[in-house]
């Protein structure tokens, strides 16, 4: 099922094109990241199908319908900077979520203990620090159970420990089914937690597809055996790849078409050779994001 | 409905600058509201008489004279629970908590809603409050004591409801507009109380405008709200009064009423939250 259609959306700020027909389609189950430098337009595109900003043109579509706040009341959502009453304690804060979304009072609890903030859940969110008001964003994005799950960069001004309870996070939310859309600009975090991705860049996108075909066709298998020379005319006689680095102590090489690692070692195995070291590497989305930047600075050219 | 004013309760009960003003409001109208017969001893020690009168036989508080002199006092106070609509109003834009409500699930429509359940509340639990200090200090005072003279004149009261509720939206009106507390309470209050009296004086009384102009004056926004309740206390010095509320009048504040309310919503309606 369609989750998200987005359809020629625009949204003009006054001459600037912050977002410029884009059409994106995210399905269910997916973990959908938007990645692009900053002020590509990945907040404000969220801003729009949230309806906090108003479109330009262009139109989108929720669970297959036209934008109502119902729509949203099945979404959670943290747009930018945590937004709460800061003279309210973090249950306080979640309990006006509840009411207005009209379900999960009585998830309260459970959710702070999975953000972590239970032994703070009675003080007020403005004693709170950065972290900890980050994750009470995202328990108040959890709080209704919701079945998607908007991200702008959750780990935001994180230190590396939050970081890494964010994405766990994000992860065992993915888990549990859950289609999650999530704007980044840090690739090694997309690469972690997204099943697919879309790259904008002054408010257009320049490429969307599934993470692991994205890394996929820059695979590459590293392979070393006892007897390199054996190993290098064995693997002469194997019929796609592109020899990257021919070492003498180690052959980089990426397979072509539909051959894979199992297949290669399959192959040495018949010809009797027993590898030592045979190690898949998957290219970085760092690279491919680089690379499609290229690529549309070449076609804007 | 009951939905928002929960929302706005929770919002609300526990910020403490709202419970320092709301008590401020109440406390104020108490104070003075109950105070008219000390007041009047007050200046009958000090040798004043009006016309001849001994001021402490001047019945402030004879039903049913007692409801046009509570509610035009209590007009004066009315500033205060515009700031509490103003504070409440542009915290929820500087906390961005609008923005959050709205991707919650709430619809710009519904947030305007919640902040109108609050101007109604509190219109009406100032509206109540009066209705009560006007039939315990009447109970005291009067002399006389009917009940169709204690429930008469009672339009009054709902003239002084429909002064709050116009007047909290224009309140709430500049807070949307100038996002900023302190900014639109310095704005009203300036308004309110210099600006638009000074202008419409000099729109009657300046002899270069007078002729021309004075016919403007009672379609001014704060001029409308005051015409409701007119000034109650010549009647005391034999000098004749307006003791009703004039149709014309409440036309007018409706009118601004509804302007109030249409630009609030075309304002949020165009605005990026």
């Amino acid at each position: 099922m369609s989750i998200l259609t987005i359809n020629g959306l625009v949204k003009n700020y006054g001459k600037i094109k912050a977002v410029n027909q884009l059409s994106l389609e995210v399905e269910e189950g997916m973990v959908y990241g938007l990645l692009g430098p900053n002020g590509s337009g990945k907040t404000t595109t969220l801003g729009v199908i949230l309806d906090v900003l108003k479109k330009t043109s262009g139109e989108y579509m929720w669970f297959g319908k036209p934008p109502h706040r119902n729509a949203r009341k099945k979404i959670g959502a943290i747009l930018e900077v945590p937004a709460f009453y800061p003279y309210l304690s973090a249950r306080r804060n979640l309990n006006i979520i509840a009411k207005i979304k009209g379900k999960g009072a009585e998830r309260i609890d459970e959710v702070l203990e999975q953000v972590g903030l239970h032994s703070r859940a009675d003080d007020p969110f403005r004693t709170f620090s950065l972290g900890m008001k980050q994750r009470l964003a995202i328990g108040g994005a959890l709080l209704s159970d919701p079945s998607v799950l908007i991200l702008d960069e959750p780990t935001n001004g994180l230190d590396p420990q939050g970081i890494a309870e964010i994405r766990s996070l994000i992860l065992q939310v993915a888990n549990q089914g859950r289609t999650i859309l999530l704007a980044s600009h840090i690739l090694d975090e997309v690469q972690k937690v997204c099943s697919h991705f879309a790259v904008l860049k002054n408010g257009s996108k320049v490429y969307s597809g599934s993470v692991d075909e994205a890394l996929n066709a820059d695979k590459s298998v590293k392979i070393a055996a006892k007897n390199m020379e054996k190993l290098h005319e064995a693997v002469r006689e194997f019929r796609d790849f592109k020899m990257l680095d021919s070492g003498n102590k180690l052959l980089t090489l990426r397979l072509n078409g539909t051959s894979t690692t199992h297949d290669l070692n399959t192959f040495l195995i018949e010809k009797g050779i027993v590898v030592t070291h045979l190690a898949e590497e998957k290219g970085s989305l760092e690279q491919k994001f680089l690379k499609i930047l290229e690529a549309s600075n070449d076609q804007t050219v | 409905m009951i939905r928002l004013f929960e929302i706005e309760w929770l919002k609300l009960k526990n910020y403490r600058v709202f419970w320092i003003l709301t008590a401020m409001y109440f406390v104020g109208l108490i104070l003075v509201l109950s105070s008219g017969m000390f007041l009047m001893q007050f200046l009958k020690s000090k040798g004043a008489e009006f016309q001849g009168i001994d001021p402490t036989i001047i019945p402030l508080y004879d039903f049913p004279d007692v409801w046009q002199n509570m509610t035009y006092i209590a007009t004066f106070f009315k500033i205060i629970p515009a700031f509490i609509v103003i504070i409440s109003v542009t915290n929820e834009i500087s906390y961005r908590t609008m923005r959050q409500n709205v991707i919650d699930g709430m619809s710009k429509w519904e947030f305007l809603q919640s902040k109108f359940v609050l101007i109604l509340a509190l219109a009406t639990a100032a509206t109540i409050f009066i209705f009560v200090e006007g039939l315990i200090t009447g109970l005291i005072y009067s002399t006389v004591k009917y009940p169709e003279l204690i429930f008469s004149d009672l339009e009054f009261l709902a003239a002084y409801f429909l002064e709050m509720v116009t007047f909290l939206c224009f309140a709430l009106l500049l807070g949307i507009l100038l996002k900023r507390a302190g900014f639109a309470i310095v704005l009203i209050f300036m308004y309110t109380l210099i600006f638009e009296p000074m202008l419409t004086v000099n729109m009657e009384h300046n002899p270069w405008m007078k002729d021309q102009l004075s016919w403007l004056a009672p379609f001014f926004p704060i001029r409308a709200l005051n015409n409701l309740i007119q000034v109650p206390f010549q009647r005391y010095i034999f000098m004749e009064i307006q003791d009703y509320v004039a149709w014309k009048d409440i036309l007018i504040v409706f009118g601004w009423l509804s302007v109030y309310i249409a630009s609030i919503y075309k304002l949020l309606d165009k605005r990026d939250i």
